[in-house]
Formats: C-alpha cells, structure tokens, sequence
C-alpha cells in the first residue's frame, strides 16, 4: 500500500490529469508504470522510436498513424499527461460517463471522441476529410499488391460512394459517424484493463 | 513519413505474397498454433458458428458485459427524465420552447447540487463509520479489483437515488402499473446494492458478492475461450478460410461437421453391436459362419486376400455374415439381432434427424440477419483490421483474409453491376447444357456397358485383376475427368461463381448418381443370382450333414464328433458380399481421392515450383498451381457418406474405416491446401448457411435408404449366416422380441398399429400437416417481406425529408459562429437522447442537418452557437416534419447556449 502511494506521488500533475481522463489512480500508476517501461532512456518523455518497439503496432497496417496520433501538430515527444490523453480514448465507456455535467468537456471515452480518433488515423492530412487518395493508401496498407490497383480503386470509390453524402468526393468525419452507425464502437474501442 | 510506411508495408505485402505463392515448405509450416482464434471472426456451419461468434466478442475489446451498465444506464435516463418531468411543474413555463429550456436548465441545476449533497452525504456517512471500516474501505478501495471508491460512490448515488423514487413514488402522475414496476425495480436495487452502505456484516458479505461476480465473469470468458479452443481443427480451418476465403473453408467446415456425425455412428455401431458380439459371442472357429472355409484356409492371411477384404477379414466381426442368430448372448442375455436391426434403423433415423436439424438451424440463422448490406465497404476499410493482435504470423493471417474478404465483396459487386448481351449468355448457356447432358449420357452407357462386361467376367475363371476391378477403375475415372470436363465448359455459362458452383455440384451429383446406381443395379443382379443358388446349397448341407452323422463305418457306440466347422459346406452370404462391395469401394474412393491430391495438386505444385528455376518461360504466370476443387470434393464426400449409410448394414465396420478416413482427409487436405493449391481466381463468399450441401446430402441419404429398406423388406436372408439367418425376413425378428419378451397386450397393440388401415391414414395425416405447415410458412414469409419493403418505404421517406431539413440548416447556418465547446456540448445532449430507438434516426437527421456547415470547417468543429436559431425561428415551424426529437436537441443546445453567461 506504501509503495502505491509513493509511486503515485511520482506522478505529476495526478489529480489534474485523473480529472481530466477519468482514470482511477491505480490505472494511472499502471500506465505510468508502463510509459516508464517504454521510455528507455529516462528522457521523462516518449519519442517515435520508443513507440515503435511495441510489437502489435508494428504489425498493424495503421501502426504508424496510431504513433503518429499521439504526437499532435508535428511535435516530437509525448509526456505522461499527453501519453494518457491518448489512451484515454480507449477507456471502456460506464455508467457514470453518462452522468452529464455541462460544464466539463466530453470525456475523452465518448462515442463522438474515439470515433474521432479513429478517423484521425485515415486522415492522413487532417483537413478534416478522408479523401479517396487517402483511402487508397490506406487500403495499399492494408491488402498490399494482392490486389490489382484497378481493384484497389474500385474498392475506394466504392466507399466513398457508400459513405458519401454530401457529393464532395470525399468522407467528412459525420459521413464516417454515418456509416459506423450500427457498429458497437463503445465496446469496440474500449480496452478492458483501462478503467 | 507516410511515403516511406508504404513503402516499407509493400516490401512487406510482397513477401507475403511470395510465400503464399510459393507453394509447398513454406506455408505447409505455418500451420503452427496461434494464440488465440482471433483472425477471422466469420464462419459458416453449424460447428464453427459458436466459436466464431465467441473470438468475435473477443476481438470487440474486452469490455465488462454489456448489459448490465446498459441497464442501469437505460435506468438512470428514465429517472433523469422523471426527473424532468416533476421539474416544470413546479416551476411555471410560458411557452412551449420555453419550458423545454427550462426542463433542461432546471434538471442541470437540479443534478448538480443533487449530487453535491450527495458527496457530502457521503462524506458524512464515511466519517460517521468507524474506523476499522473506513481502513477496509481503503483498503479494499487500495485493493483496487474489488470495490473501487468510485464504484461505491456511485452505487450509493444509485441507492439514494432510488429511496428517492420510493418515497416519492405515490405522488408520481402514472398509470398503476408502471408504478408497481418502477416500485419493484427500485425496490429490488435498493436491496440488492444497500449492502455495500451498510454496517460492517453488510458491506463486508456484499464486497464478497462482487468479488464472487467479477471472478465469475473472468470465469466465464476463460471457459469461453476454453471452450473455442476445444473446437477441433478451428485453427486450421481458419487459416484456410484467411487465404483461401469462406468458399474453401466451407467444405472443410462440412467435413468437420461430418467427421462428428460419423463418430456417432461409430458409437452407436461399435457400442451396440461389434463389441458386445466380441466379449459376449461365441468366438472364431466355434461354428461354420465364424469360420475360414477348408478350401480358403491357405491363402486366408495373404495380403492379397485380405486387401480385398476375404480370407480372415471376412470372417470377422466387421461384417454381417459374422453374426449368430442366437436370440440371446452371454450373461447379460443381449438380444443381439435385435440390437442389430435396431442399430441399422438408428443409424438413418439419427442422420435423418441430424441432417434435418442442421438445415432448420441454418435456415433459421440465414432470415435473421435481414440486409444489412449497406457500408460494406465502408465497414471493411474502416474496421477490419483488429488491433489486438500482436503476432506477426497472426496479422499475417489478418492481412491474407482482410484481402480475401475484399476481394470477395468485389467479386459479388462486379457481378451486380453486370451486364451484358442476354441472348448470347442464353445460348451460351443452352448450349454449355446440352453438352454437359451428353457426357452425362455417355458416361451413364460406359457404366452400363462395363457392369455388363464385368457380370461375363465374374462367370469366366481366371480373370485378370484389370478384368475383376474394371467398374471401380472405370468409375474412378469417371470421377476424375468429368468434373474438370463440366468446369470448363461450365465457365460458358458465366455465371456468378456461386451460382456456378451450385450448378456444378448439381451436374456432378447426376454423374455420380448414375455411378451409383449402376453399381446398385449389379450389385443387386449379384445378389439374387446368389439367391437362387442359396436353395441348392442348402440341400448340400443338410445332405452332407445328415451323411456324415449317419453313414455306417463307424463304431456306432462312441458317439461321433462333430463335423468341424471348416469342413461344413455354406452358401454364399450375400450379404456380407454386398458388404465387401461396399467396403471396397470406400476404400478405393479414398486411395484414388488422395492419389489425385497427390499427383495432382502436390506434384503439380513442386514441379511449378523448383522446375521454374531452369524453364523456359514464367511456370508460375499462366496455369501454374491448382485451385482447390471445392465441387468435387464436397460431392466426394457426399457420396462417400452414402457407400457408408448403404454399406453400414452389411459391414457394420465400415463406419469405423470411414472414421479413420474422414480424420486422415482432415489432416491430408488442410496440408495439401495449404502447401499446394492457390485461391481461386474469382474468390467468392459461400452463402452463409451450406443448405445446399445439406440438402444433397439429405437426397443421398434418403437415395441409400431405399436399397437398405428394399433388401431388409423383400430379400429373405441367408440361411446360414448373420444374425437374421433361419428367419423368412429380417423384420421379423421385431415380431419374435414381441412375442417373446414383451406381454401379449402389447403384441396385439403391435398387430393392431401395424394394420394398413391405421398406416394409411396416419400416412395421410401427416400429409395434410405437411400441407397446412407449408402454408403457414409461405405466409409468415409474405407477412416478413411486406414489413421489410414498408421499412424500406420508411426510410425512404425519411431520407427526402433529411435532405430537404439539410438544406434549410445549411442556409440558416452558413453564418453561424463556430465554437467547439458548445459543440461539444451539443452533441453530448444528442448523444444522451440516443438510446430510445426512435431518437437515433432524429440523432443521425441532426448530424445530417449540420453537415454542410461542418465540412469545410478544419475539424469536425460544428454548430452554431449563438441563440439565434430559437430566435429567428419560430418553435413548431418544422414539428411537422414529424421528428420532435432532433426539434429538442436544437432547442435545447441553444437554450443551453443562451443560459449559459449568467452561470
């Protein structure tokens, strides 16, 4: 019990940072745990590289635009508060999240926030659309030259037909909510241990 | 950045597809265990359903169950909405918009001091504990899996919550009922969770209780995953169905599904009949039927024999003729004929059964997922990929069946989007039959022609051994040649690949129908040609016998041995050829299917493979590696099901060779797929439910029934062999255990059902419920697709409204202030009022309503924030257009908004 306490207090900025993310402390102490066991320098802060090593993000055709998303307006390290913001994204949505208080913002779990964190990842260029060529890299990812590239483009302006609405050619961020609808992103998008 | 990823992913893509392509060593490795059935969550059939199901909730995220933080959540609204409720009439509202601001505002006010007083409720309750609870608290608190401080806070916010609503509820303007509902509800909270505020047993025995639940759901999920595991071969199957798509692992998923019909069979056969007869019968060499004849002796062990199932083989418990007519065996007085023809009629009531139920369950399955048809391809970009998995070799699964299911889902578009010259298809198609009609007649005649031949034969002595298996051969190749034959010049036809398999598997179904019945036809020819001989047997052996007791040159006062039992004369036993036939039969089947796999499909593969070092052009490009045959290797399987429902009867150990062989083809062909075939051109999606193969092999099963039922119906068996043998008719030794064992009122019940006066109309019975069920099926179907085509016409509806509403909220909106806090706000209000299901339409309508001014704003930052909407248009102006709701959520975001400085 001691020891919690002490690592707790090694944490700066917990309470702020609990607020904010809606994380217990004892979730917190296992991130931090975790963001020190990824920071193998001690530099205080995690960089690409770092994030590189995890082993399920270098297998995943989008790993590089989820590290890439924990690194926001082109910086080039993350600390703690940011690592955990992210991560907060994933945190299962309960019972109290749904106690709305108005004058706090969303919480970071919400449907809205971690749909928007997933159509961050296609938007490559965060206009704020996912365009066909986007679409197009991110398939390339994907299925790789298996498939002919004539296929590949059938299959993005598929989507793009699919999932447009407006006629722009392109998927705006309530085209993607749209057509997600029916997926269960709340439980999809939630890590178990992360309460 | 993103430049070099793909590049990197591509180099990446590329050798994967080398060694896909590769062929043999090293995919055939691959076929390691992973950790967890997490690649592919998509199976047809009735084994791999479940466990698919399950490895899809585990790929969802491991989110604590769902439903119960629903509920209470559902709960919570209904309360806030009570809340609400009370809320306006205490305080006055002039207009209507108005009011709905103020239930808004005042339901914030309302929950936030509620909650403060709460807190301090709790605080105050917390110091009153004493201490060594609050230091349990913290600890269990510190503990942290148990009971968090959080968790408890919010379960005393519910309790308080809900005494609240007791107390409250007489004064509640409800109908009774709700009132009672709402009552126990409450009621049953209160006592469920007051526990954990409670004195020192309480709490300590409800902490317990949620310990006790939460290890019960970790439970659970670990049986879950126990019980995927358990599944057999769903690990190979799915790293077939990644490469190869859902068609291929279709037939894999049948097999499987096979395999566990046939090992109960194999219980019942082996459970009921072979061993009983093994430890309670009488034991080899005892009498003539368990005997090695004199004249067979010699060459009884020689494998040549026994390869063609004679010699000690057919003398053994694996076959019919083995069996004694004894009504009773051993000290357990089993009625072995009985069981016998009691385990003959099982074994087709069990797979009538068993067939018929996997065809309901899979129809069942197939109307309840409607069309949900729409986004697919959004779905598939946006989440197939699983972010959980973390081996390499898994994402590499993950890859191959992400490709296979676009491509299927391209497959399936092209062919809806198709169009073309429909009279040169019609012709093309006419003709593609005519065709395949002839090589069906022609190899009907070769099969005809050749059992002819093959009855001259078995008169003449010293056939060759071409001579003696020259049907088998001929069929085999038949089998062979005739479905590459049907494929090509099925591919005239152009159909979809999945109506084009069907079509094959039909045509390929005649074909070996034919095959079958030919082979039937001689076979029977055979057995009544051993039927007319049978009665000049059997004088010989009443002769010999009465000879040899009774000839004069022995010592008439020792009495004298008995004949042995090699040396009586017997009759042919027809039924045990018939059973030889059979098994025979099965196994050439099997040699000759895995010797095609292996020359063809395996040695086709190495020889692409290593002889395209030293070739003159690309082997790999053109026809280089083979496709997996998915038609002929289903109708294989079919058919050989029917050999063995046919044959069982006779060859009670044909069952047990046909286990072994469905588990060594498991095996075999997962290994050949892997390491020699490549995907089809055209990957396609198999249907979901294979009702068709179902429904082939309920036709095949019901096409063995009628020899089977002919032979036991109308052939008397032999008369000194198996377990019928001295009986006029096998049936009839239902008639024997009645009269014998069971007590005269019953047996003349028997006699009184068995009248065809009482089975004609019972037969017409059932047809009449037949009929009237049908009926009712077609028009709850009817029923089902006008509801459907009324909530297409629905959404129809809907959409034009959407799009007229769009258009007036972007010209409203175009000069709104944009600021992502109210924004964010906004949408939270939207998000609250989702849950009733008519809400989500309007919550979609809403978004839709802000699109336009959304999409060129940078990021999704949306709405309007000033409280010039409610202003500059009147309330009720767009009620009518039937959504209410999202009529609330703009009121009340800008009510918030306009309310909003004075806090």
């Amino acid at each position: 019990m001691g020891s919690r306490s002490s690592h707790a207090a090694v944490i700066p900025d917990v309470d702020s940072i609990r607020r904010e993310t809606g994380f217990s402390q004892a979730s917190l102490i296992r991130l931090h745990h975790r963001f020190r066991a990824l920071d193998r320098n001690k530099k205080g802060y995690l960089s690409r590289i770092d994030l590189q090593q995890i082993g399920a993000l270098a297998v995943n055709p989008l790993g590089d635009r989820i590290i890439e998303s924990f690194f926001p307006n082109g910086s080039q390290q993350v600390d703690f508060p940011g690592f955990v913001r992210v991560l907060a994204h994933f945190r299962p949505v309960e019972d109290e999240d749904t106690d709305l208080d108005p004058k706090k913002p969303e919480p970071l779990n919400s449907r809205r926030n971690k749909l928007h964190y997933a159509f961050q990842l296609y938007d490559l260029d965060r206009d704020g659309k996912i365009s066909r060529h986007e679409m197009l890299q991110v398939l390339r990812l994907m299925v790789g030259v298996q498939v002919t590239e004539e296929q590949l483009e059938n299959i993005a302006d598929r989507t793009v037909q699919e999932a447009d609405e407006d006629g722009d050619g392109a998927v705006s961020f309530l085209e993607f909510t749209k057509s997600l609808e029916k997926m269960d992103v709340e439980q999809k998008m939630s890590i178990r241990i992360l309460k | 950045m993103s430049h070099q990823v793909k590049g990197l992913k591509e180099e990446a893509r590329g050798r994967v597809k080398g060694r896909a392509r590769s062929g043999s060593p090293p995919t055939g490795n691959r076929l390691g265990r992973r950790p967890s059935s997490k690649q592919a969550p998509k199976a047809q059939g009735t084994w791999g359903r479940r466990g698919a199901q399950r490895s899809q909730k585990e790929c969802a995220g491991d989110s604590p169950s769902p439903g119960a933080p629903q509920r209470k959540q559902t709960e919570r609204r209904r309360l806030r909405e009570e809340l609400g409720k009370q809320e306006p009439s205490k305080a006055e509202g002039t207009s209507e918009g108005r009011r709905k601001r103020d239930k808004r505002s005042s339901f914030k006010e309302q929950t936030a001091p509620s909650k403060k007083e709460k807190e301090i409720l709790r605080k105050e309750k917390l110091k009153r504990q004493k201490k060594p609870r609050s230091s349990s608290l913290a600890s269990s608190s510190s503990g942290g899996e148990s009971l968090s401080e959080e968790e408890l806070a919010r379960i005393l916010e519910q309790v308080e919550e809900k005494k609240k609503l007791i107390a409250t509820m007489r004064s509640k303007p409800w109908p009774m009922a709700k009132k009672l509902t709402e009552l126990r509800e409450a009621q049953e909270f209160v006592e469920k969770y007051e526990g954990a505020l409670g004195k020192g047993k309480g709490k300590r025995l409800y902490a317990c209780k949620m310990l006790m639940a939460k290890k019960w759901v970790k439970f659970k999920r670990d049986f879950d995953n126990f019980k995927t595991q358990c599944i057999p071969w769903e690990m190979k199957i799915k790293d077939i169905e990644s490469h190869f798509g859902s068609s291929v692992a279709s037939y894999f998923i049948f097999l499987r599904w096979m395999y566990g019909v046939n090992l109960v069979l194999f219980g019942l056969i082996f459970g009921l009949v072979i061993i009983p007869e093994v430890l309670m019968g009488m034991p080899y060499g005892s009498i003539p039927r368990k005997t090695v004849p004199r004249a067979e002796e010699e060459k009884a062990m020689d494998f040549s024999v026994l390869w063609d199932f004679e010699g000690y083989i057919k003398y053994s418990a694996l076959f019919y003729g083995y069996y004694n007519n004894q009504r009773t065996i051993g000290w357990l007085r089993y009625r072995l004929p009985m069981a016998y023809f009691m385990v003959g009629v099982s074994v087709f009531g069990y797979s009538l059964m068993i067939v018929i139920r996997s065809m309901a369950s899979n129809t069942q399955g197939s109307t309840g997922e409607g069309e949900s048809d729409n986004f697919t391809f959004s779905f598939k970009m946006f989440t197939s990929w699983d972010y959980l998995i973390g081996n390499s070799e898994t994402a590499d699964n993950k890859y191959a069946s992400i490709t296979t299911s676009f491509k299927e889902s391209i497959v399936d578009e092209q062919e809806s989007n198709k169009e073309e010259n429909i009279h040169l298809t019609r012709f093309l198609r006419v003709l593609a039959n005519f065709l395949i009609t002839c090589c069906l007649c022609g190899s009907g005649y070769l099969i005809y022609f050749v059992v002819k031949r093959s009855q001259q034969f078995s008169k003449m002595q010293n056939v060759s051994w071409y001579e003696r298996n020259e049907v088998e051969i001929v069929m085999s190749l038949l089998g062979m040649f005739c479905p590459p034959l049907f494929e090509t010049i099925a591919a005239l036809e152009n159909y979809h690949p999945r109506t084009g398999l069907k079509w094959q598997l039909g045509r390929i179904f005649a074909l070996f129908l034919g095959n079958l019945y030919t082979f039937l036809l001689a076979l029977m020819d055979d057995v009544h040609l051993k039927l007319a001989h049978e009665e000049t047997i059997k004088n010989i052996t009443h002769w010999t016998l009465f000879n040899y007791y009774n000839s004069s040159g022995w010592n008439e006062s020792v009495p004298r041995p008995p004949l042995h039992p090699a040396d009586v004369p017997r009759g042919s036993c027809w039924e045990t050829a018939v059973g030889i036939e059979f098994m025979r039969l099965t196994v050439s089947d099997m040699l000759v299917t895995y010797i095609t796999i292996l020359l063809g499909d395996f040695l086709r593969a190495c020889f692409v493979r290593f002889m395209n070092y030293c070739w003159c052009w690309d082997l790999e490009a053109g026809f280089s590696y083979a496709e997996f045959d998915i038609s002929g290797n289903v109708l294989g399987l079919i058919f050989n099901q029917g050999m063995i429902w046919m044959g069982s009867f006779y060859a009670p150990g044909l069952v047990g060779i046909n286990v072994l062989r469905l588990l060594t083809s498991m095996y075999f062909q997962c290994w050949a797929v892997m390491s020699s075939n490549v995907p089809h051109e055209r990957v396609f999606k198999a249907s979901r439910s294979n009702n068709f193969y179902m429904g082939l092999l309920l036709l095949v099963l019901f096409l063995s029934l009628l020899p089977v039922a002919y032979t036991i119906m109308s052939l008397p068996p032999s008369f000194d062999c198996g377990p019928f043998s001295g009986k006029n008719r096998m049936y009839d030794v239902l008639q024997e255990t009645i009269e014998n064992d069971f007590p005269t009122f019953l047996g003349k019940i028997f006699a009184f059902l068995a009248n065809p006066g009482l089975i004609i109309p019972a037969i017409l019975l059932m047809f009449l419920a037949i009929y009237y069920l049908n009926s009712v099926s077609k028009s709850l179907s009817q029923a089902n697709a006008q509801l459907r085509k009324k909530i297409q016409a629905l959404h129809e509806v809907e959409k034009s409204h959407k799009s007229v509403k769009g258009k007036a909220t972007a010209r409203d909106s175009g000069d709104t202030l944009k600021s992502s806090s109210q924004n964010a706000t906004q949408l939270q209000l939207t998000k609250e009022e989702t849950s009733p299901p008519s809400a989500s339409q309007s919550q979609a309508m809403d978004k839709k309503a802000q699109g336009p001014g959304t999409s060129n704003s940078a990021r999704g930052t949306m709405l309007p924030a000033s409280g010039h909407l409610p202003i500059s248009r009147p309330p009720g102006v767009r009620t009518d257009s039937g959504h209410p709701p999202s009529q609330t959520h703009l009121w009340s975001a800008s009510g918030k908004s306009a309310q909003r400085p004075p806090h």
